[in-house]
């Protein structure tokens, strides 16, 4: 971890040492050059990103530069040795490193984009060179820089009130993030931002600020809980009543709710379901007979609750049913009779249209119309105004989608430290050794499918009337597919992991519109790629990291340590108390 | 009667696609005992690479002469494709965990249907596939039974290519090393089997028949489309599983009963169940009870511990 290019890397006695070195004063202009380039104009073209034109007021891009340098003063200031008990927990250099590859690569893609659009990079102002030479200036101060050495976040131990505050800052950004990040209709604009987000994210990922926050959520999991739930929650009320990004939001969250259920099929049982999206065709279907469209052709109409159950139970009846093989088949061929099992559910629904079947499902047109939905006197398709701002149809499936998530997360996570959660890890590892030691291994195999899939009914339910139509082919292979990658991409096994999987999937189509084409190519190497070169997904829990690094004996012993760790020592806030 | 003869005609003619498809997938399973979930795009290649042979080298010409070329060009790239995965994408997970390669085989098959979407000119829709003299043309009658022409291509096609798959297994070197390395790899390699090109062979073998398969198929469907492969890889991957997977004369038995159960069904389940709208349900389910109560295959080939 401290490969250091320099000879003599510094030690601990250094680092109280405040004599900073030419480089870093050279990397401090860099980063100060930076900042004070995002005060000018960068290029004369108003329509240009934003609008990058206009002196001593920064753009929402050269806003992100402002941020780069900002952390990179911070870093260089832990550098100087002004706060070692930060310094020992992050290491600057690395961190520095890539926040000056960020700064370079975004600066240099500005300008490329100001060459070829503006068109001309004669339409370029001081402010854009100055920014240049800053970030030069950085790439070239921070370039030797010799690592510290670092203290296992493990042992050091703030305040608790410190913790939390990081975790409540933490979330805070990832709130307006996310609104800044859905507000960009640009698709350069967006392309940019995700290119200083992930540059941000790598350096402070190299800096160590990740696993020392992996500690402290670990320590403090029930506030990480709650404040995730809050930013999600006041998420529409930064929209300002549009209902564009709270759409997309609304998908992501159904996506993400469908992902978790198969997360426990596939991420904690480790049984490879290709069928999942019958399950929540199963719920929309039923959500959709049920309803008082005019193609719905069963004559009961129940209330939704009501409806929600029945469509639950009878996805999860598919699942037991499409589960009981597993009695006899397991590995590959559970997965392909998963999948025929989900190819014969798009079938049925495709022809029971009262020609090849029972007239229920309207064959290949659906079932279209489905009103929104009523609970109470509160209609979800209209707009609502609370504290002044309005919150329009979506932002309504989207609460209502956020009580789902929250409920499936609670379910997914009480699931995993229980018996049954330690029964399906152990199936997972060795069904035989699991059986040999008691576990009930068909019951609890049954149960993940038969779970897991009342899950997805119920999202599908909500999802019938969000939709306003369901059609057979919403239910394709393909979706399974893409249920499938979220959770590989994102990571098995952790809730974090697949929240973040489905949010890229599905969030970058809809704001790439110009790779919309290109999408689904991209898709399929993404999996490829992701198999070769990081087979535990982007947010692993560390559990099933291991698995996919077996020989990594370091990475085996601080699980075990943060395991005992958390294991053994009470809560402080719960010792205080 | 003639009824039940006309069904069986068809029924093993379309088993004989299933049959020379689903040979792929055994004979990988066979040796590296993965599921090679991509071989139907695989046969989806072969399909485009005749076509594209035919339109680059003779747009326009129906003779005879051209259909062994165009078998060539088929044959020719859905090999490399077949390779060129094997070694980019299979190869470095060998030893990974068995869920792994399977994801990477969904991300490959929507990657090679996507890269034909996409930049084979005109393949958004479906195509119209060449017209040979011959094979192609009006139907012949046999007594009562109408016989098409691509239908004897067809099966004449599976003749040939389940002798020469046997002649190859059987009496070359390279055959006889994949008996080996599917026996016993290590063993295998000690006694001087080079077992990463044995698997390039299986692979690029499987990938030799399935763009076979692909031309025969473009004959008798007039078109071809860029997602075929999806619904003839599964009906093949149920043929092999029939079959015993593994077993490569297996696959061929599984695919030709799989067809004529289709075409079976097709005609004799009563009701408003049969017809062609549920043959694929009944393939499918036909797929799960082979798979549940028999997961050796008609055959019996080799015990598979994960099945």
């Amino acid at each position: 971890m401290t490969t250091s290019s320099s000879p003599a890397p510094r030690t601990k006695t250094a680092v109280g040492n405040p004599r900073p070195s030419p480089q870093w004063w050279l990397t401090l202009a860099g980063a100060v050059l930076l900042v004070a380039s995002a005060f000018l104009s960068w290029c004369y073209v108003p329509a240009l990103l934003g609008d990058l034109s206009i002196d001593a007021y920064p753009g929402g891009l050269q806003m992100l530069m402002v941020i780069v340098g900002v952390i990179a003063i911070f870093f260089l200031v832990l550098r100087s040795g002004r706060m070692p008990s930060m310094d020992t927990l992050l290491d600057s250099a690395r961190a520095l490193k890539a926040l000056s590859a960020t700064a370079a690569g975004f600066m240099v893609l500005v300008a490329l984009v100001i060459a070829l659009q503006a068109p001309g990079l004669a339409n370029a102002n001081p402010g854009l060179f100055v920014g240049i030479v800053g970030a030069a200036l950085m790439v070239a101060g921070s370039w030797q820089m010799a690592s510290d050495p670092l203290v296992d976040p493990i042992t050091v131990r703030l305040p608790s009130w410190v913790e939390i505050l990081v975790i409540v800052v933490m979330m805070t950004i990832v709130l307006f993030g996310a609104a800044f990040a859905l507000g960009q209709e640009d698709g350069t604009v967006f392309c940019l931002f995700l290119v200083f987000l992930g540059g941000v994210v790598t350096a402070l990922a190299r800096g160590g600020l990740f696993s020392w926050i992996s500690v402290i959520a670990a320590r403090h999991r029930q506030v990480l809980m709650m404040g995730a739930l809050a930013v999600a929650f006041l998420f529409p009320f930064t929209q300002n009543g549009s209902d564009a990004n709270m759409s997309i939001a609304t998908q992501v969250l159904i996506f993400a709710t469908t992902a978790l259920g198969l997360n426990i099929v596939v991420g904690l049982a480790g049984l490879l379901d290709l069928g999942y999206i019958a399950f929540l065709g199963a719920g929309a279907y039923v959500s959709a007979m049920m309803s008082h469209s005019a193609f719905a052709h069963i004559g009961w109409k129940p209330p939704f609750i009501v409806v929600v159950v029945i469509g639950a139970i009878v996805s999860s009846i598919l699942g037991l049913i499409i589960g009981s093989p597993t009695l006899r088949v397991s590995g590959d061929y559970l997965a392909i009779v998963t999948l025929a099992f989900g190819e014969i559910f798009r079938l049925t629904v495709n022809n029971l249209d009262g020609n090849n079947g029972p007239r229920l499902t309207n064959g290949p047109n659906g079932i279209p119309g489905i009103p929104d939905l009523e609970i109470g006197s509160f209609n979800f398709g209209d707009t609502h105004t609370i504290l002044g701002i309005p919150l329009g149809r979506f932002a309504n499936y989207y609460f209502l989608m956020l009580v789902v998530a929250a409920f499936i997360i609670m379910v997914f996570t009480r699931l995993n430290s229980s018996r049954i959660g330690r029964g399906w890890v152990a199936i997972r590892e060795d069904e035989k050794a699991a059986e040999a030691m008691g576990v009930n291994t068909f019951g609890l195999k049954l149960f993940a499918f038969a779970g897991g899939a009342f899950l997805a009914g119920m999202a599908g339910t909500i999802k019938a009337h969000q939709d306003v139509s369901v059609t057979p082919d919403q239910y394709i292979f393909l979706e399974s597919a893409f249920l499938l990658a979220a959770i590989v991409l994102g990571g098995m096994g952790s809730v974090a992991g697949v929240l973040v999987g489905a949010t890229v999937l599905k969030l970058l189509p809809e704001k790439l519109r110009f790779v919309a084409d290109y999408r689904l190519l991209i898709f399929g190497l993404l999996l490829v790629v992701m198999m070769r070169f990081r087979p535990e997904g982007l947010v692993p829990s560390q559990r099933r990291a291991l698995e996919f690094h077996a020989d990594d004996e370091d990475l085996a012993d601080r699980i075990e340590e943060v395991h005992l760790e958390i294991a053994a020592e009470p809560d402080p806030a719960e010792a205080k108390a | 009667m003639d009824l039940f003869f006309q069904q069986l005609l068809n029924g093993l003619t379309l088993g004989s696609l299933y049959a020379l498809i689903a040979v792929g997938y055994t004979v990988v399973y066979g040796i590296v005992q993965i599921i090679n979930f991509a071989h139907g795009e695989v046969f989806m290649i072969g399909a485009f690479g005749a076509m594209a042979t035919w339109t680059v080298l003779f747009q326009g010409n129906t003779s005879l002469w051209v259909l062994p070329l165009m078998i060539v060009g088929a044959v020719a790239s859905s090999v490399v494709v077949a390779v060129l995965m094997e070694r980019i994408a299979y190869r470095p997970l060998r030893h990974a965990p068995r869920l792994a390669p399977l994801i990477t085989a969904i991300g490959i098959s929507v990657f090679l249907q996507e890269a034909i979407r996409l930049f084979y000119p005109g393949a958004k829709s479906a195509l119209p596939f060449p017209r040979i003299d011959v094979v192609t043309g009006t139907a012949l009658t046999l007594g009562p039974l109408t016989v098409r022409r691509s239908a004897i291509f067809t099966i004449g096609s599976l003749i040939v290519c389940a002798a020469l798959l046997w002649f190859f297994i059987n009496r070359t070197k390279l055959g006889r090393g994949m008996l080996a390395v599917s026996q016993d790899k290590d063993t295998a390699r000690l006694m001087g089997i080079n077992v990463d090109r044995i698997i390039a062979v299986a692979f690029g073998l499987g990938a030799a028949l399935a763009g076979v398969a692909g031309v025969a198929q473009g004959l008798q469907n007039n078109n071809i489309d860029f997602f075929m492969g999806f619904l003839a890889g599964l009906k093949a991957f149920t043929a092999a599983v029939l079959g015993g997977i593994g077993n490569v004369m297996g696959a061929v038995l599984g695919g030709l009963v799989l067809g004529v159960v289709e075409a079976m069904a097709v005609q004799f389940i009563p009701g408003t169940f049969g017809g062609s709208p549920w043959k694929d349900v009944w393939a499918f389910a036909l797929l799960i009870i082979v798979l549940v109560f028999r997961p050796q295959g008609l055959l019996g080939a080799r015990v598979v511990d994960r099945a």
